[in-house]
């Protein structure tokens, strides 16, 4: 119900299924259509004009009506088409499940001979066929159909497969059922659905098929005649009666043209990944539809970057998803900031939103501003953007195995990254790439440079990602949990290489974690997000000292030791609200147990508490201590 | 590298050898008396002792396989009757021709449908994708000898651009531009379908490749959107991509039978289905095994490239 729902929403593929019916019932109704007979000849009414005194389509090179022959034609064509599909997609079937049901030595053979089968270009088979059982349509339909059944008995196989190890087929096995009884009752249910749409996609080619084979003369022999043997008689007429050429062709054309697009529209029906618009690309920079007047920067942060009330969501179909609920925050020259918070608290979508580089779609950008160097990059034409990217502000990605490209070496990807700002000569951007990895601690950058991402080791490729992101000297550094994906001392190194890049070079760290082992390593300032906003804010020390949040005082009471590597804070009870539905008041409140009706009603604002501290709490826990 | 290449051509010759086999066998599918079958009209009684003698046809059914591999493998792949010469001379001769509007074709189709799936999926949802993505349904739809004859229609008849039919003019010089006139319309006509399967896949690869993080690092880097889509992306999706070239390539070299009769090519497919149409069993016999042992190593050829384009697969 809800498949035919989606069909009729795709208007080419419901334009596929009238006309495609409307040529099935013409064909169906032909016999009672008051035309004549096809297969007269009437020499001296040779070649009539369309729509002249000699019927809708006039006559062909024998005078016999067109119009008749089309309808007469394309019945035959549907029908060959239909029963091709019919016996490949049977026998097809067939091959497939017993391979796919036995396994092993069964499966081997069988399989090899279907290889040996699809080695063949398509075509060259099918004739091979009609060349040793004789011209005529029989023998044209069933070369076509032989040809296609090594398409199905592969498909169908790898469904049987599937099928073959599950419990319901060894519980009936267990039952002493028989293996053809199993085949029918188990299997067969459950392969048919594959089976309908392998036919839907393959029967427009098995009617081109046919008719092609037609048309060269080795199917429908005269004077019966389908589309294409029609379309081959009228061949050598071509230049001076093209209609009778283009009656059939046309024919041809709209059939496997409507049946396409029905094919195409049952496709797209059942994939789901077209429903989540998962095969959407982003564009090159996130959508930005701000309808509010983007707040001020604030001077008195000297801030090199800065997020003020920044919101970004992903539109999904109908639903809004709040990643990021309006976040301040800033950082100054050499200074770093942590971002912490669980998975899906917005920390990452922040970080990416600095430079738009959230997938859009579903991103969009829809409020706020981020200020580098005091100028907006919220909704700045493209061209700014790239400009600033990589070479003022560079990002590290978390897993640099997916991050970096597979099929560049590391050298071709740094030197692009120097090149893309910097118009340098090859030669010098290779020395400046082997600099690069000299200064990250790679031993062997001469050699190394020429290697593969998937050649290295995890640490090394984190390396790789750091040189990247140092090539053009940026002031600002935005790195996405770093280090999630490595062991513990090869974690411990990268953050000191990190920590040291920053002293030597004044820069700017914008660090996102889960971990605050990484955060007391590293940051000199921290916030803690939750729920796409920040709960809490402040410097390190005093944040760890004494939190304020009941969030971020659970997050700390669950981590034992510091850089203790990969740990999911699921600690805490309850799970982060869902950001399309975001509760009241405060967002934390289901968890906390410190909650109370007054957390629930309304905004809870973030308040300053002491010096460069705030926090988004009516109850914080150290309240009487750090106001004084 | 050279031992990549030679595993996999030693790997090609159980298909060779599966290949002929099925050939065999669907030639012995024929009814009757074979050396009869395949002498036709030609069938004197002389002339049929000759040929059982010479292909032991009236020996058991594996004996003779082994006496036809065995010939074939010293290059003598039978005579062909109705045109009174080796089929091997003949094959070679029109597989040629036939390879000429093929590989044009191939090129053709290879550029343009990776080229617009490119386009495509990079202005996804945009004019040019819509106007694409339909250009690519009416590609795919459209019957190649339909079209053929439609093009020799407009282009040769009406507007006279180029001749209608045919490899080489009739009186005048063999030479390139001859060639390349003859050649514009009947390969343009048969990439069209392969354009439009390749688009399509290159346009889905294009947008799995796009949704990596690796794309987002070049975009991170401040690498232009065009090198993003061209360098990062492609190269990628290339790697889905050649293997749908690989098939395409068969669609195209068989799909030829079509547009070599509409055009009176003188190709290897019209070859095949006169010899068909003569009964002429030995050459179409010699024909298909040709052609598809030259599309087996030309698979090869893929394959190779894949690896030379993927360091990831060990050589
Ligand atoms: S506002 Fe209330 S519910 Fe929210 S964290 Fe503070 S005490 Fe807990």
């Amino acid at each position: 119900m809800s498949f035919l729902r989606l069909l009729s929403r795709n208007r080419l593929a419901l334009a596929g299924l009238v006309v495609m019916a409307l040529v099935v019932v013409l064909a169906l109704i032909t016999p009672l259509l008051p035309l004549a007979d096809p297969d007269v000849t009437n020499t001296a009414d040779r070649f009539k004009r369309p729509l002249g005194d000699a019927g809708l389509l006039g006559t062909d090179h024998l005078g016999r009506d067109l119009l008749s022959r089309l309808l007469w034609g394309t019945r035959l064509s549907l029908a060959v088409g239909v029963a091709a599909a019919l016996i490949a997609a049977t026998i097809g079937a067939a091959i497939g499940i017993v391979a796919g049901f036995y396994g092993g030595r069964t499966d081997n053979i069988i399989m090899r001979g279907v290889d040996m089968l699809m080695a063949f270009p398509y075509i060259l088979l099918a004739l091979a066929i009609v060349a040793a059982l004789g011209p005529g349509l029989l023998n044209a339909l069933i070369a076509v159909a032989a040809v296609n059944i090594p398409f199905f008995a592969r498909n169908i196989r790898g469904v049987t497969v599937s099928i073959a190890h599950k419990e319901f087929v060894d519980a009936a096995r267990l039952s002493g059922m028989g293996d053809v009884r199993i085949i029918v009752t188990e299997v067969l249910p459950n392969v048919i659905p594959v089976i309908v749409i392998a036919m839907s996609t393959t029967i427009g080619w098995m009617i081109l098929e046919t008719a092609g084979l037609s048309f060269l003369g080795l199917g429908s022999q005269p004077p019966q005649a389908d589309l294409g043997s029609m379309l081959g008689e009228a061949r050598s007429a071509l230049i001076t009666n093209p209609h009778t050429s283009v009656v059939p062709g046309a024919m041809i054309l709209v059939i496997v043209m409507a049946i396409n697009l029905l094919g195409d529209g049952v496709r797209d029906a059942l994939d789901p990944r077209l429903k989540s618009g998962a095969l959407s690309r982003p564009m090159p920079a996130t959508l930005v539809r701000r309808d509010s007047v983007p707040p001020q920067p604030r001077t008195e942060d000297e801030a090199i970057l800065a997020l003020r009330d920044l919101k970004t969501e992903f539109h999904v179909k109908n639903r809004v998803y709040k990643a990021v609920g309006g976040v301040d925050l800033h950082v100054r020259p050499g200074e770093c900031l942590g971002i912490i918070g669980e998975s899906g608290s917005g920390k990452s979508v922040t970080a990416l939103s600095v430079m738009g580089l959230v997938a859009s779609p579903p991103g969009v950008i829809t409020g706020g501003a981020v200020y580098f160097e005091g100028q907006d990059l919220i909704g700045a034409p493209y061209e700014t953007l790239r400009r600033l990217r990589g070479n003022r502000v560079a990002y590290i990605f978390q897993d640099p195995l997916a991050t970096l490209h597979p099929l560049y070496t590391v050298g071709e990807q740094l030197i692009e990254a120097v090149r893309a700002h910097h118009p340098t000569s090859r030669d010098e951007a290779r020395t400046h790439a082997i600099d690069l990895l000299k200064s990250v601690r790679i031993p062997n950058a001469e050699t190394r440079i020429d290697s593969y991402p998937h050649e290295l080791s995890g640490g090394m490729r984190q390396r790789v990602g750091i040189a990247m992101a140092l090539a053009n000297d940026p002031e600002v550094i935005i790195a996405d949990e770093p280090t999630t994906a490595l062991d513990v001392t090869v974690q411990a190194q990268i953050l000191s290489l990190l920590d040291d890049l920053r002293r030597e070079r004044g820069l700017a760290i914008v660090f996102i974690t889960h971990d605050f082992g990484v955060v007391a390593q590293l940051c000199d300032r921290v916030a803690v997000m939750y729920a796409g906003r920040i709960v809490e804010e402040g410097p390190t020390a005093a944040i760890l000292g004494a939190p304020a949040h009941p969030y971020t005082a659970r997050l700390m009471a669950c981590v034992p030791e510091l850089g203790g590597g990969r740990r999911e804070l699921a600690a805490i009870p309850g799970l982060p609200p869902v950001v399309d539905n975001l509760p009241q008041g405060c967002a934390f409140a289901d968890r906390c147990h410190k909650a109370t009706d007054a957390c629930r009603e309304g905004e809870v604002t973030l308040v300053p508490k002491g010096p460069d501290r705030a926090v988004r709490c009516i109850d914080p826990e150290i309240a009487t201590e750090a106001a004084q | 590298m050279a031992g990549y290449i030679l595993k996999r051509l030693f790997s090609a010759i159980p298909v060779l050898l599966g290949i002929s086999i099925i050939v065999f066998l669907i030639m012995a599918m024929i009814p009757g008396d074979p050396a009869t079958a395949i002498l036709g009209s030609y069938a004197t009684p002389e002339n049929v002792e000759k040929l059982n003698r010479d292909l032991g046809l009236d020996k058991p059914l594996v004996q003779r396989y082994f006496i036809w591999l065995g010939n074939m493998l010293q290059g003598d792949f039978g005579r062909s009757f109705s045109l009174n010469r080796a089929v091997l001379d003949e094959v070679m001769e029109r597989f040629n021709a036939t390879l000429i509007l093929a590989g044009t074709s191939f090129v053709i189709c290879s550029v343009l449908g990776v080229a617009a799936g490119v386009v495509s999926a990079a202005r996804q949802y945009g004019l040019a994708d819509k106007a694409i993505t339909f250009a690519v349904l009416l590609g795919i739809s459209i019957p190649s000898f339909f079209l053929g004859m439609m093009m020799i229609l407009i282009f040769a008849v009406n507007l006279r651009w180029f001749p209608v039919s045919g490899m080489w003019p009739i009186y005048g010089a063999r030479d390139l531009s001859a060639l390349l006139s003859h050649l514009t319309l009947p390969a343009s006509a048969l990439a069209v379908v392969a354009t439009g399967v390749i688009a399509r896949l290159s346009r889905s690869a294009m947008l799995e490749v796009m949704r990596q993080d690796f794309i987002r690092t070049a975009r991170a880097k401040g690498v232009h959107e065009r090198s993003v889509i061209w360098r990062h992306a492609l190269r990628a999706a290339m790697v889905s991509i050649i293997p749908v070239l690989g098939i395409q390539a068969g669609f195209v070299l068989s799909g030829a039978v079509y547009i070599e009769m509409v055009f009176q090519w003188p190709g290897v497919g019209r070859m095949l289905v006169d010899a068909i149409l003569k009964r002429d069993i030995l050459l179409v016999q010699g024909g298909v095994v040709f052609v598809a042992a030259c599309y087996v190593m030309f698979n090869i050829a893929v394959d190779v490239a894949q690896g030379l384009l993927d360091p990831r697969i060990k050589t």
